[in-house]
């Protein structure tokens, strides 16, 4: 009778330890709990195992990691996060510029575009203009014949010491009535 | 927060890299542990500890310190290892399937049997953990291998203290299930 009793209490204990035993393998009991539960653990086998139980499943877990992490080399890791951060900060200059053009209303309509290419074709093209113009200055008229059936005319240029003679048939005469 | 990792966090606000690198020697074990345990690949768990210390460098303006630094270290590495498993659809291949791993010291004094045996057992506890859902897997490595409290854990995790008790609680149930023939007690 005394016998039984003993085993029902102990199942009880049991029900209510198994609430508690995980808390406990993970350091998480009152002082009081955990009273309760190392003199229920003196006896119960069942307790104790379940305990090893979840001992035997940290270490399989915690096992292959820490494995995996004595045999990593990390010094080479810090060199790509020290390269990683730098190309970000380039990039991130250039995504600045990009949204303060975003943010300009003329540019967002995108009217910079003709305005730009004629920007471009200014620069190009009006040098080569005054570069013509001025090594080609104007030419002057040196001299101006006239005759009854040509007439001539003769332009000089200095700087380039061009001549051109330029003749020319003069106006024809109203025939005399 | 000590007075050391505030002015260390306070460094690295300012866009100190030596601040970070300081950050990185003190922590960079206990990210790649993270990234390893949810991944359960080399290469992707390297990927995951950069672009984690990339992100903390960016983000790090964000810590106001109401909470525990390496919890929201933790935080960062998690959900950066859980996107990635999300994005690339990879996890867990059984360490038998990899190649080029260098065997630790100690693995190359055993017998060939006890190295297969040894990896045979690493690939069914990386098949049992690819089993669980994310969010029990998660528990179990922060208590397990970080050995981080119920507190802790759930700021890290970003939910309350029962949450972190439940994922925990089912997570080992089903541990102990898939890998009952070593886990059970003998006699």
């Amino acid at each position: 009778m005394e016998g039984k009793r003993g085993e029902s209490g102990m199942k009880d204990s049991c029900s209510s330890v198994s609430k508690l035993l995980e808390k406990y393998f993970d350091q998480e009991v009152t002082d009081k709990e955990r009273s309760f539960i190392e003199s229920h653990l003196r006896d119960c086998l069942t307790c104790q195992g379940e305990l090893k139980s979840m001992e035997k499943l940290r270490d399989l877990v915690k096992a292959p990691i820490e494995e995996a992490v004595r045999e990593e080399e990390f010094y080479w890791v810090w060199q790509k996060i020290k390269r990683g951060i730098q190309l970000r900060e380039k990039s991130t200059g250039w995504e600045s510029l990009r949204s303060w053009l975003d943010i300009s209303p003329l540019f967002r309509r995108r009217v910079w575009i003709p305005v730009a290419v004629t920007m471009v074709i200014l620069i190009v093209m009006v040098p080569l203009l005054f570069k013509k113009i001025t090594s080609y200055p104007s030419p002057s008229v040196v001299e101006y014949i006239e005759s009854q059936t040509h007439n001539v005319m003769i332009y000089e240029s200095e700087k380039a010491k061009v001549t051109v003679i330029w003749l020319f048939e003069g106006p024809e005469e109203a025939p005399i009535s | 927060m000590n007075q050391e990792e505030a002015e260390l966090i306070s460094r690295c606000q300012q866009g100190d890299q030596d601040a970070l690198k300081e950050i990185f020697d003190q922590y960079h074990k206990k990210v790649y542990r993270i990234a390893y345990g949810v991944v359960r690949q080399r290469e992707d768990s390297l990927d995951i500890v950069q672009e984690v210390f990339i992100k903390l460098f960016r983000s790090i303006q964000n810590f106001k310190g109401k909470s525990k630094f390496y919890t929201y270290l933790y935080r960062l590495a998690l959900n950066t290892a859980i996107d990635h498993v999300r994005k690339t659809g990879k996890y867990a291949v059984s360490s038998l399937d990899q190649e080029g791993i260098p065997q630790p010291a100690e693995e190359s004094e055993k017998r060939p049997d006890q190295i297969l045996l040894h990896k045979e057992l690493e690939g069914k506890v990386n098949l049992a953990m690819e089993r669980l859902p994310i969010d029990q897997r998660t528990a179990l490595l922060l208590r397990e291998v970080e050995g981080l409290s119920y507190q802790e854990m759930a700021e890290a995790m970003g939910c309350s203290i029962g949450t972190v008790m439940s994922r925990l609680h089912y997570g080992r149930k089903k541990m102990q299930e898939l890998l009952k023939d070593y886990v059970k007690p003998h006699g």
